[in-house]
């Protein structure tokens, strides 16, 4: 963990680079890895409808990019950003998917159902019974063909603060493919969890994390083909060459 | 995609990228920074620099690439840069100045009648009036529209236009009625039909 975020301050802070570059190349190589392993033409679902669910920091802007891009691909993603910074750079990524229609759900999909556990009360503190979490995950089932985990990055330490411990809830149990941006979200960095998400596909930035070494699902991407040799020798990432002039390389 | 590296004629892919002052020249030198990645050899002339800082890191991230950057630009012999030997001091022929033209333009002239090179023009040739086109100036192989093509690209005789504009908004498109042709795939640019 440590060591992937000395790489991203030195690109910052030597190299120059700006966030905003790093950021799109990033996103544009999740919807890229996406397009590959899941083409539109795959999906049972009507339209190839992909749920983007972004996180509180980078990650989720780097979902921002990629929602933005697999609109642009030809897929219908619907973005939900319940904790949004109050930054200029994430101010921005929303407007260009907003000004593209891209829809932000104001909820968690959810279906209303007057049952224990249902109630306006549990509703409104953002937090559902463990009861729900299987009718949720039936719906994105039903609504979406894809999932795209932009919650949690390398920069994840301790607790999950709601609500994104019940959106984690939920998607442990959608059957839909999930897609994970770097790290599957809620997973230690290094370690990984047993119990937790077990996305279908990962998209590794820059350089695999620790985590991706028990990653299970199908589709292993890396991304991010941004590294400057000079510092893939320092840190001896001994990434694979990537295939021409494509931004992705497919590891799995 | 039109120059992959085996269809280089020298063992080095060696690529000269000339970036003027504004927008235009930084764009080149992204393009410089991913042709390094992509495992080209670039080597970057840039007279006049912007004190945009947006640019200044631009050349930065292409100086800690370890992308040379020309003092001047060898035109009376093409020295292969890749091969470390130093350019012998610059004779730049200006033709006499007339009050359209300004200094670095005219230092390209006599590279267009380089034989075995290829050129590459962003957007527009440097020389060419955006809508008018020009008789006169440089004629590029390859013409990378940006957003979408100019005017002046209807001179364009060269043997592969590419358009660049994929991430332009669907409202953006219809609005300027921009008709872009299908992009394949994921791919950021789609080849036009070759002028007729």
């Amino acid at each position: 963990q440590e060591e992937a975020q000395a790489i991203d301050q030195e690109l910052f802070t030597e190299y120059k680079f700006s966030v905003d570059q790093l950021m799109e190349l990033a996103g544009l190589s999740c919807a890229t890895a996406i397009a590959k392993a899941y083409p539109p033409s795959s999906f049972t679902t009507s339209q190839p409808a992909v749920l983007v669910v972004c996180g509180p920091g980078n990650n989720g802007g780097d979902g921002l990019v990629c929602a933005r891009h697999l609109k642009l691909f030809g897929y219908e993603p619907t973005v939900y950003y319940p904790k949004r910074p109050n930054k200029p750079l994430f101010e921005g990524l929303t407007t260009q998917c907003q000004k593209m229609d891209i829809p932000f759900l104001p909820e968690f999909p959810a279906e209303v159902r007057s049952s224990p556990g249902w109630g306006p009360r549990s509703r409104a503190r953002g937090r559902f019974s463990a009861a729900a979490f299987p009718v949720q995950a039936a719906l994105i089932d039903e609504l979406y063909g894809l999932v795209v985990d932009a919650i949690f990055g390398f920069s994840f330490k301790g607790a999950v603060r709601e609500p994104f411990g019940s959106i984690l809830g939920t998607l442990e149990r959608v059957t839909v493919p999930i897609a994970s941006i770097d790290v599957p979200s809620g997973w230690d960095v290094e370690k990984g969890k047993v119990d937790g998400l077990q996305p279908d596909m990962l998209i590794s930035l820059t350089a695999p994390k620790k985590a991706a070494m028990h990653f299970a699902g199908r589709y292993h991407f890396l991304g991010g083909r941004f590294v400057p040799a000079a510092l893939e020798k320092k840190y001896a990432l001994n990434l694979p060459p990537y295939p021409e002039t494509e931004c992705v390389l497919q590891l799995t | 995609q039109a120059f992959p590296l085996p269809s280089l004629p020298r063992k080095q892919p060696t690529v000269l990228v000339v970036c003027g002052p504004a927008q235009n020249g930084a764009i080149g030198l992204v393009c410089a920074r991913h042709l390094r990645i992509f495992d080209y050899e670039p080597t970057i002339f840039y007279p006049k620099r912007s004190p945009d800082p947006l640019y200044r890191d631009f050349t930065t991230q292409c100086e800690k690439m370890d992308i040379p950057f020309l003092s001047y630009l060898p035109t009376e012999v093409m020295i292969p840069v890749a091969e470390g030997r130093a350019p012998h001091p610059p004779h730049l022929h200006h033709p006499r100045a007339s009050s359209t033209s300004s200094e670095p333009p005219a230092a390209l002239c006599p590279l267009a009648s380089l034989p075995d090179l290829v050129l590459l023009s962003f957007f527009c040739h440097p020389g060419w009036d955006v809508e008018a086109g020009s008789s006169g100036g440089i004629s590029p192989d390859v013409l990378v529209s940006l957003s979408a093509p100019k005017q002046c690209a209807r001179r364009f005789l060269g043997r592969q236009h590419f358009v660049a504009g994929r991430f332009l908004p669907y409202d953006v498109q219809k609005k300027f009625e921009l008709n872009p042709p299908e992009y394949p795939g994921t791919e950021c640019v789609v080849a036009l039909r070759a002028p007729r």
